[in-house]
């Protein structure tokens, strides 16, 4: 059963197993820290001259594989084009998607680990339902990256992977992600 | 704003310590490209919520992407295209620009 249902003007009434929403919530804040790599926070221990001189030059692309899939190249015909495009757009962007998971963590908040299996519930804004989905959508990206998946991929073989296999459980919770943003969308788009 | 010459090909003007306003003939075009990852019903929606599409042409552009590897789902000013990318990247859609004829 999906754990979204549909509230007016785009609101959304979540209800989820403890366990599930703990899942999400450790996700999207190794999401957080991915997004943060390399980045100057801020608040204590930054330099502003330094981040003054970061966000003045071309940026490089990630070489992280996951990263680079979260933060594209805009163009494609030249690599010096990209990353002055990176230079003036790509802090807004780890902002925007660090920002759609906290909306993620904050809205699951603390789970008491012997509280585990009792219900989660709570209701998502209209902003907060569209957060989610991105922050849904980034997840599988990133999981999607590590797992090396493409489009000719069968999903047979996924699952007939051994149980020691630790890709096996990760495609299984790239799937169940994959079902919980298309139960939200129904749920939002309502 | 001050006064050029017009002429066919584009025009750049310096705009000191900012951006590039570049004043073209020809326009520029966000591409959305195909990734086994993402949703076709969360595509649609994408391009139904940010681009006020009405629903057919959202699904329509979406298919496209599917099946073509790639869409053009806007046109217009270099400018325009780079907010349309970043708002594309937002949504974890990899989304390119380029001039139209290129």
């Amino acid at each position: 059963m999906s754990y979204f249902q549909s509230r007016r003007k785009g609101r959304v009434y979540v209800e989820m197993p403890g366990f599930s929403g703990r899942l999400i919530a450790d996700l999207a804040r190794q999401l957080i820290e991915l997004l943060s790599d390399g980045e100057a926070t801020s608040g204590a221990g930054v330099d502003p001259l330094e981040e003054l001189v970061e966000m003045d030059s071309p940026r490089d692309q990630p070489t992280d594989p996951a990263l680079l899939r979260l933060l594209p190249d805009a163009y494609t015909d030249s690599p010096e084009v990209a990353a002055e495009f990176r230079r003036f757009t790509e802090q807004g962007l780890r902002k925007a998607k660090i920002g759609a998971a906290e909306v993620v963590v904050r809205s699951i908040g603390e789970i008491d680990p012997a509280d585990e299996d009792a219900a989660l519930e709570f209701e998502l804004s209209r902003d907060a339902a569209r957060a989610w989905m991105r922050c849904l959508t980034d997840l599988r990206l990133t999981l999607a990256e590590r797992l090396e998946v493409t489009a000719d991929d069968d999903e047979a073989t996924w699952l007939a992977l051994p149980d020691d296999d630790p890709r096996g459980s990760l495609y299984r919770i790239y799937g169940w992600l994959g079902y919980q943003l298309e139960t939200l969308l129904e749920a939002a788009q309502h | 704003m001050m006064a050029m010459t017009a002429t066919p090909e584009s025009t750049t003007i310096e705009r000191p310590d900012t951006e590039r306003l570049v004043l073209v003939d020809v326009p520029w075009v966000t591409i959305v490209w195909d990734d086994p990852v993402n949703l076709m019903s969360y595509v649609t929606f994408v391009f139904t919520e940010y681009f006020h599409y009405p629903r057919a042409k959202s699904k329509r552009l979406m298919m496209q992407v599917h099946t073509e590897g790639k869409a053009v789902v806007s046109t217009g000013s270099r400018e325009e295209m780079e907010r349309d990318v970043e708002a594309m990247h937002t949504y974890g859609l990899w989304a390119t620009l380029q001039k139209a004829d290129a």
